[in-house]
């Protein structure tokens, strides 16, 4: 039992070190190697433009049956009109970012590592080092860059999507005031709650890349393989982000505290 | 050119080279023979720093390129080109921009150079007209003529082929081996062929380097080879596994 511990938290933290040294190899990468733009935008455009619509339907549906939910407990006590305000914060400072990494785990994670794992395994990677190409250069740097560009504005469309969804649902089915709505949404959200998102985004961001990143770069042979690196890139960076959202939920709210 | 010395190699718990010392002269094409999972590709990764030495040493051009970090091994790179068992083409990309990529990555970024060079490489193996192609609509052969010409048009000084025939039927194998041998003669390359095809080692090769259990057990020309009456080198030719039905 305790060899059985012992090993799985040794297995761990060399999983954090590997983590962290692909995070150093990225930074030595982005000082040391030539730009690639067109990488960068190809994959701006792969992770960010494409996870839109999934951002959001996403957005929008949270910020709708989170506008019913907070109407029906609200409204026994009188407080209708600030569903707007209650609604605004919680997805600015926890739903917001974290539905957002979420759902970019989801689909350009897995993404991510599929295709990094697929050219592991046909010896593409083999093949760009053979070429005198550093994997972190062409593969990594553009994925990580392109990530923490997407993912604020992602977290701030999915905000911005759900907080429209809440004014509708509110004030055309739930028969909320829209002066009301609007007025405790603007008064209650701030320039913290914003800058909030933000961070959560770019942590998250981060999480994602190297997650996926390293699943892929570390595909075991064969299909079996290529087809677990995706999986385990959602699972790993979808927990790692729920876990960390907890922790910088506290340490955040010490430096943007809530309203 | 390369040369290793002492070459020991250990994956997980097995030791696949057990010593090899070998010396690549300039301009020959010496080729690796051995059993499957007899660590050739092993022995030829190291040759292109692709895999590090357990111990021992590899020398390319008389530098010492183990234990050298994957960002300072660019330089040896350049000097050197791999042909994969796969061909390793990248899949995102077209024929030419598969051809395109090592000459940008060396620095070349003149469109009508780039053009030229890529027409020259795709000359030499007789595939002009498939630059627009995906590498998955390409077959098996042409697949590896597109990784050789890949290979050589950054005009490497030494190319390394890891199983070059493996996977193609006889005739298409046969002529890999005759554009081998072609752009050995055109580009006066030095030549390291990895192969367990008998065919392709009597063909394309200057000398015959035998791998057996992780050391170099028999090094010479073909007719030495022919001639050598060591019992594990003719087993290997002969295709003699000892077992009985």
């Amino acid at each position: 039992m305790l060899t059985s511990i012992g090993r799985g938290a040794l297995s761990f933290i060399r999983y954090l070190g590997e983590l962290a040294m692909l995070a150093v190899d990225t930074v030595i990468s982005v000082v040391v190697a030539p730009f690639r733009w067109r990488l960068l935008l190809r994959q701006i455009a792969e992770i960010g433009f494409h996870s839109q619509t999934v951002v959001i339907v996403t957005g929008m549906f949270t910020g709708a049956v989170l506008t019913a939910q907070t109407f029906f407990q609200f409204s026994k006590i009188g407080m209708s009109t600030a569903v707007g305000s209650v609604v605004s914060v919680a997805l600015f400072r926890e739903l917001g970012p974290t539905l957002t990494g979420l759902m970019v785990a989801g689909r350009a994670g897995a993404s991510i590592a599929a295709e990094i794992g697929t050219m592991k395994v046909t010896e593409q990677i083999d093949a760009l080092r053979a070429l005198g190409v550093h994997p972190t250069d062409y593969l990594v740097v553009p994925r990580v860059l392109a990530l923490l560009i997407a993912m604020p504005l992602l977290v701030m469309e999915c905000v911005g999507m759900a907080i429209l969804a809440s004014y509708l649902v509110g004030t055309q089915v739930l028969g909320i005031s829209g002066p009301y709505f609007m007025n405790n949404v603007i008064k209650y959200t701030g320039a913290r709650d914003i800058k909030m998102a933000l961070v959560k985004g770019l942590v998250f961001a981060v999480i994602i890349a190297l997650v996926s990143c390293y699943e892929g770069l570390n595909a075991k042979e064969g299909a079996v393989g290529v087809g677990r690196a995706p999986t385990e890139a959602i699972v790993i960076a979808s927990l790692s982000i729920l876990i960390v959202n907890f922790f910088l939920s506290f340490a955040l709210n010490m430096i943007f505290p809530a309203g | 050119m390369i040369s290793v010395r002492d070459l020991h190699k250990t994956l997980g718990t097995q030791e696949v080279l057990r010593g090899i010392d070998l010396e690549i002269v300039k301009g020959e094409t010496c080729v690796v023979l051995g059993r499957s999972g007899g660590g050739k590709s092993v022995l030829l990764k190291h040759f292109i720093g692709l895999l590090q030495p357990t111990s021992g040493q590899v020398l390319v051009d008389g530098e010492d390129i183990a234990g050298l970090p994957e960002r300072k091994l660019g330089a040896v790179r350049k000097k050197v080109g791999m042909l994969f068992q796969s061909g390793a083409l990248f899949d995102s990309m077209n024929v030419e921009q598969n051809l395109a990529f090592p000459l940008r990555e060396i620095g070349i970024r003149d469109r009508k150079t780039i053009a030229e060079r890529v027409h020259e490489a795709l000359d030499m193996v007789d595939l002009l007209g498939a630059e627009t192609k995906m590498p998955e609509n390409l077959s098996g052969g042409m697949r590896k003529r597109v990784a050789l010409a890949r290979t050589i048009v950054s005009r490497p000084g030494c190319i390394l082929y890891d199983e070059p025939t493996t996977g193609l039927d006889p005739i298409t194998s046969d002529s890999i081996n005759h554009l081998i041998r072609r752009l050995q003669r055109r580009l006066q390359v030095t030549s390291v062929v990895v192969t367990h095809d008998m065919h392709t080692a009597f063909h394309t090769a200057d000398r015959i380097a035998f791998l057996h259990e992780g050391r170099v057990h028999f090094l010479g020309t073909v007719d030495e080879l022919r001639a050598s009456s060591d019992a594990a080198v003719q087993d290997f030719i002969q295709g003699r596994s000892g077992d009985c039905d």
